[in-house]
Order: structure tokens, then C-alpha cells, then sequence
């Protein structure tokens, strides 16, 4: 490994010594577009958080209107239960009749 | 722009509440340090240009998660080296390394490395540089990244570990192991030079 690290480092050494392309200013109107892009659109809400915020909102709503069915159809088994002995079975005034 | 007259922490207040003259400074101002990275890490067949735009987009994208917890500088370099590695991370393979590939100076500066012991002459260096840049593009992203950040930029492993947000224990790791790699590639280019 001593030997492959003297040999790497030799050659390092050496590309470290070729000049460096150094334009380093932003091509013209790089600036410019990149501001327009960045900032140029109004702030818009991601179409995941609206469809996640409005999700929430439906969540609440059927859990809402499942309690409201749920106590609409107990109170009205619950109001029927003297109802019952009201209720004429057919077959036995048939069969009571003949 | 010169550093001690660019105000930083005003700017970003004023792109905070979308002034586009103030992202264009910022943009101007961040560029040379973006782009040296970009340089240094370009995946083949991308254009600078784009992956710097790439960058500066995220950057923007990202800009209310900024904390202060790092200097700027700082946090968007992370960006900028986690944009790279993805991008070399996308070409996935890489093509096999052969001694034909090379130009006639990057090999006989390979050669004079593989087997000898003198210095590389001086007129050789853009041909060492090249050849070094081959031989890191044969290892995987993150082992190229670190040891062109130790050995090529002579960086500490305090900056890379600034700069890429691993911590330091994993960068000396990770460079140990990239040596390791690139030594055999080193012992299987010597192979083929011999048969």
C-alpha cells in the first residue's frame, strides 16, 4: 500500500500543478434567469399539501355525517322496540283466519 | 462582487421576502464557489451550465430550511456535492478503464507513475490531471468525491466534513477505502501493461 500511495501521490502532485480553467463569473443573464425562475412565480401551495389539507377537511366531514347516521339509525331501532308487538305478521292472520 | 463588501445575511433577508434583484446577487456572488465544485465533480455528458442552474434552483427551493446552524457557504456546497453525486450516481456504470483510452502524454505519465520513481515532469501536469480524473472516474461517487477533495484540493477533513455533512470518522474511512480501490485498479492496469 506504501509503495501504490507514493505512486498516487506522485501523481497528484503533478495534476496539481496543471493551471486551473478559472472563468469563475455567472455567464451573462445566468443571474437573472435563475432569480425569474426562483422568484419569478407566486407562491403556490404544492398540489400534494393542498390535496393532503383538503383530504384532512373530507376525513372530518365523513366521520361527522357516519356519527350523525349512526345516532339517526339508533334512535330510530331504539323508538321502535313497542312497535314490534304493533306489527301484524301476515302469515299467522292467514292461518288464523283458515 | 468582493467578500468584505457583500452582506450576506441582509441578502438572504431581502430574497426571504422575493427580491429578485437580491437572488441575482446572491446568484452572482455564490457562482464561482458552485461552479469550481461543479467543475470538479461533472458527471459525464452534463453541462456545467446546467447543473449549476440545478443547484441555485434547489438552493432557492430550500432557502426557509436554512437555520444558520452551518456558515452559508457552507450549507449550499452540501447541496451542490449532493447534486453531483446524484448525477454520477444516475450514469450508473461506468466504462471499463483501458490503457487505449488514454492519449499518448496521459500514458506515458501513467507509465513513468507505474514504473519509475522520478517526479512527473512539470509539462506533463494537464496530462496527470486528466489521468487523474480517469482513474477517480472509476470509482463510485462518493469515493471519487472524497478523494478528489484530500488528495487532489488537498482540503482537511474537517472542511469535507463541512462540506459533504459526513462526519470526519466516515470521511477517513471512506477515503481509506478509495485508496484501496484505486489500488487495484492501479495493480490491474500494471497487469495489462506487462501481458
Amino acid at each position: 500500500m506504501k509503495d501504490f500511495d507514493a505512486r498516487w501521490q506522485r501523481l497528484v502532485a503533478a495534476a496539481r500543478q496543471a493551471p486551473a480553467a478559472e472563468d469563475v463569473a455567472a455567464p451573462y443573464g445566468f443571474a437573472t434567469r435563475i432569480a425569474a425562475r426562483a422568484l419569478g412565480e407566486p407562491e403556490r401551495p404544492a398540489l400534494l399539501a393542498v390535496f393532503g389539507r383538503l383530504s384532512i377537511r373530507a376525513l372530518w366531514v365523513a366521520g361527522l355525517l357516519m356519527l350523525v347516521s349512526m345516532a339517526a339509525n339508533y334512535l330510530a331501532f331504539a323508538g321502535n322496540d313497542d312497535d314490534d308487538q304493533s306489527l301484524i305478521d301476515p302469515v299467522s292472520e292467514v292461518l288464523a283466519s283458515s | 462582487m468582493a467578500e468584505e463588501t457583500f452582506d450576506l445575511a441582509a441578502c438572504l433577508e431581502r430574497v426571504r421576502q422575493r427580491d429578485q434583484a437580491a437572488a441575482r446577487e446572491l446568484v452572482d456572488h455564490l457562482y464561482p464557489l458552485v461552479i469550481r465544485i461543479v467543475r470538479s465533480h461533472l458527471p459525464r455528458r452534463v453541462a456545467e451550465e446546467d447543473l449549476a442552474q440545478e443547484i441555485f434552483l434547489k438552493m432557492f427551493t430550500r432557502l426557509d430550511q436554512y437555520k444558520g446552524a452551518v456558515a452559508f457557504t457552507h450549507w449550499v456546497s452540501r447541496i451542490a456535492v449532493t447534486t453531483c453525486i446524484d448525477q454520477l450516481r444516475a450514469q450508473k456504470r461506468r466504462p471499463e478503464f483501458r490503457w487505449a483510452d488514454l492519449s499518448e502524454k496521459e500514458a506515458e505519465v501513467l507509465d513513468s507513475v507505474l514504473t519509475s520513481e522520478t517526479e512527473v515532469a512539470a509539462n506533463d501536469a494537464l496530462a496527470a490531471r486528466e489521468l487523474v480524473y480517469k482513474l477517480l472516474g472509476q470509482l463510485k461517487p462518493e469515493d471519487r468525491l472524497v478523494l478528489q477533495l484530500l488528495d487532489l484540493e488537498q482540503h482537511s477533513v474537517a472542511e469535507i466534513s463541512a462540506m459533504t455533512g459526513w462526519n470526519p470518522s466516515l470521511v477517513k474511512v471512506r477515503a481509506f477505502r478509495a485508496r484501496g480501490k484505486l489500488k487495484k485498479l492501479f495493480e490491474e492496469l500494471q497487469r495489462k501493461e506487462r501481458s
